[in-house]
């Protein structure tokens, strides 16, 4: 019986991941075809790098402040306070910015992505698409993985760059640290990789997150209930994802 | 004789249940065909394994003589540009306004310019009776018959040779229904284009049809004219059209 449940879970789990590679083969293949649907690639490329900004910025200022005053508790009982802009530093580019922006991504635009694309599965508005001679991966998945896959990194670097600067606020304005030495210590610890891995990652998260966010939308079936569910399914298997990626991402780049 | 339509033997079925068991059905140039039955007797079905939205388990199918499971993806987007098809709910795409709905199928199934598709769009507008103030509105605030006859100057836009409608008087007023059913008969009769229709909607049916395809558990067990419908003895034809709740039907 134990078995029995274990087994089909097993071949269910085997079929969903064939037919994820199937659905990313099929956008991938109809996408990269003429022609090219530019007006729904910039429309992305606006949702996804212009207004995920500000809810991304916020995180890494908040981040980069509440790290810097963490790592104060612990450092200054080692007098090791120097250390503190590196490791801001550091953990941003490496950890903290892609994996916060993916995750911020992930709630807003991979739920809004499903919800959108569910919502048009439902209404038979893809089934439209199709018999109004348009792929719909074409229109509808391909923009939204490219400019996803594109465009994360580019948010993660503005993460870095909001933590850090949220960090250097808080040592400078709160913990009183020398504004230049907080500065030249940040500055010393950075390393092109360090920043150059955080984008990979992004670009990785950025390629899941839509394709996960697509994916559940298109498997939508039943109405509203079933709409939530898959929204619900995209942001959970979304974030699962970029965690796991992040820690076979960090073992592959470091 | 010239069919735009021919279905041979056409199966399908999901898991275990059979939806449609070999069904054969020729629609002529310029017919109205109506496919009738139960929810769930597989009508939805066989017009999207028509369109090609569901691939069938086996049979064939030909759109203007040409059998559809031996073209290419390139040919068959273009043979669906000669099919349109008015969906139950509209299926208006919502983040688009009227004129860019109706225009959707000459721009990026035709490949013509904004310019010129927006003069046909509201041409086809017209044609069901409405005018260019509407052209700039979005789908979630048209009322339910207009956001009908806005999804029919969609199907007409590119000038197709079938139309499809998908239960198109379900949640109208009898007014509205009315109206729709004259544009119907306006697109089968005036443009001579052919249809195949599913309908629930026995006043419906009457006024549309030429000829009518009872399907009941994934088979059509009546065919004939709109005139010997209303004639038939068939005690399946019979109960479906008073609406009775017993028999042959509902027996078990």
């Amino acid at each position: 019986m134990i078995l029995d449940r274990i087994g089909r879970l097993f071949i269910s789990f085997l079929a969903s991941i064939g037919n994820l590679t199937l659905f990313s083969i099929k956008s991938l293949a109809a996408g990269f075809m003429p022609p090219y649907y530019w007006k729904q690639i910039l429309g992305q490329a606006v949702q996804i790098g212009y207004f995920s900004l500000p809810v991304v910025g916020m995180t890494a200022l908040f981040t980069g402040m509440a790290m810097t005053l963490q790592c104060y508790a612990g450092f200054s009982e080692f007098t090791a306070e120097n250390a503190i802009p590196s490791v801001v530093m550091i953990a941003m580019t490496r950890e903290l910015g892609p994996v916060l922006a993916a995750l911020m991504v992930a709630g807003r635009l991979g739920a809004s992505m499903t919800a959108e694309i569910g919502t048009m599965k439902v209404t038979e508005q893809i089934d439209a698409l199709t018999t109004l001679s348009v792929n719909s991966y074409k229109y509808l998945v391909f923009p939204r993985i490219l400019t996803g896959t594109l465009l994360l990194p580019f948010l993660v670097f503005i993460d870095d760059v909001i933590g850090i600067l949220g960090g250097y606020l808080v040592g400078v304005y709160y913990l009183n640290f020398n504004a230049a030495n907080y500065i030249r210590n940040t500055f010393e610890s950075m390393a092109t990789w360090d920043i150059v891995s955080g984008l990979i990652k992004g670009a990785v998260f950025g390629f899941v997150i839509c394709l996960m966010g697509c994916y559940q939308g298109y498997s939508s079936k039943g109405g509203a209930e079933g709409v939530g569910r898959a929204t619900t399914n995209s942001v959970v298997a979304s974030s699962i994802m970029i965690l796991l990626l992040d820690g076979i991402l960090t073992f592959v780049l470091f | 004789m010239e069919y735009v339509i021919e279905v041979e033997n056409l199966k399908k079925s999901f898991g275990n249940k059979e939806v449609l068991r070999g069904i054969s059905l020729k629609i002529k140039a310029g017919e109205s065909y109506v496919v009738i039955g139960g929810s769930g007797s597989g009508k939805s079905v066989l017009i999207k394994c028509i369109l090609g939205l569901i691939e069938p388990d086996g049979g064939i199918i030909k759109i203007n003589g040409k059998d559809t499971s031996k073209m290419s993806q390139k040919e068959l987007f273009k043979a669906r540009l000669k099919c349109g098809v008015l969906y139950q709910g509209g299926a208006l795409f919502d983040s688009l306004n009227v004129i860019d709905n109706v225009s959707f199928g000459l721009i990026y199934g035709y490949g013509m310019s904004q310019k010129e598709a927006y003069k046909i769009a509201i041409e086809k507008l017209e044609s069901v009776d409405l005018d260019e103030s509407v052209a700039k509105i979005y789908p979630a605030e048209l009322s339910g018959g207009m956001s009908k006859r806005v999804a029919l100057a969609r199907a007409i836009a590119t000038d197709p040779s079938i139309i499809f409608f998908d239960e198109p008087t379900t949640g109208l007023d009898p007014i509205t229904s009315g109206t729709i059913n004259d544009l119907i008969v306006r697109c089968t009769k005036e443009m001579g284009i052919s249809a195949v229709s599913i309908t629930h909607d026995i006043n419906s049916l009457k006024h549309i049809s030429d000829r009518v395809g009872l399907l009941f558990n994934g088979s059509f067990i009546w065919e004939g004219t709109n005139k010997e419908l209303m004639s038939t003895d068939n005690p399946y034809v019979v109960q479906f059209i008073n609406g009775n709740a017993k028999g042959p039907f509902t027996e078990k």
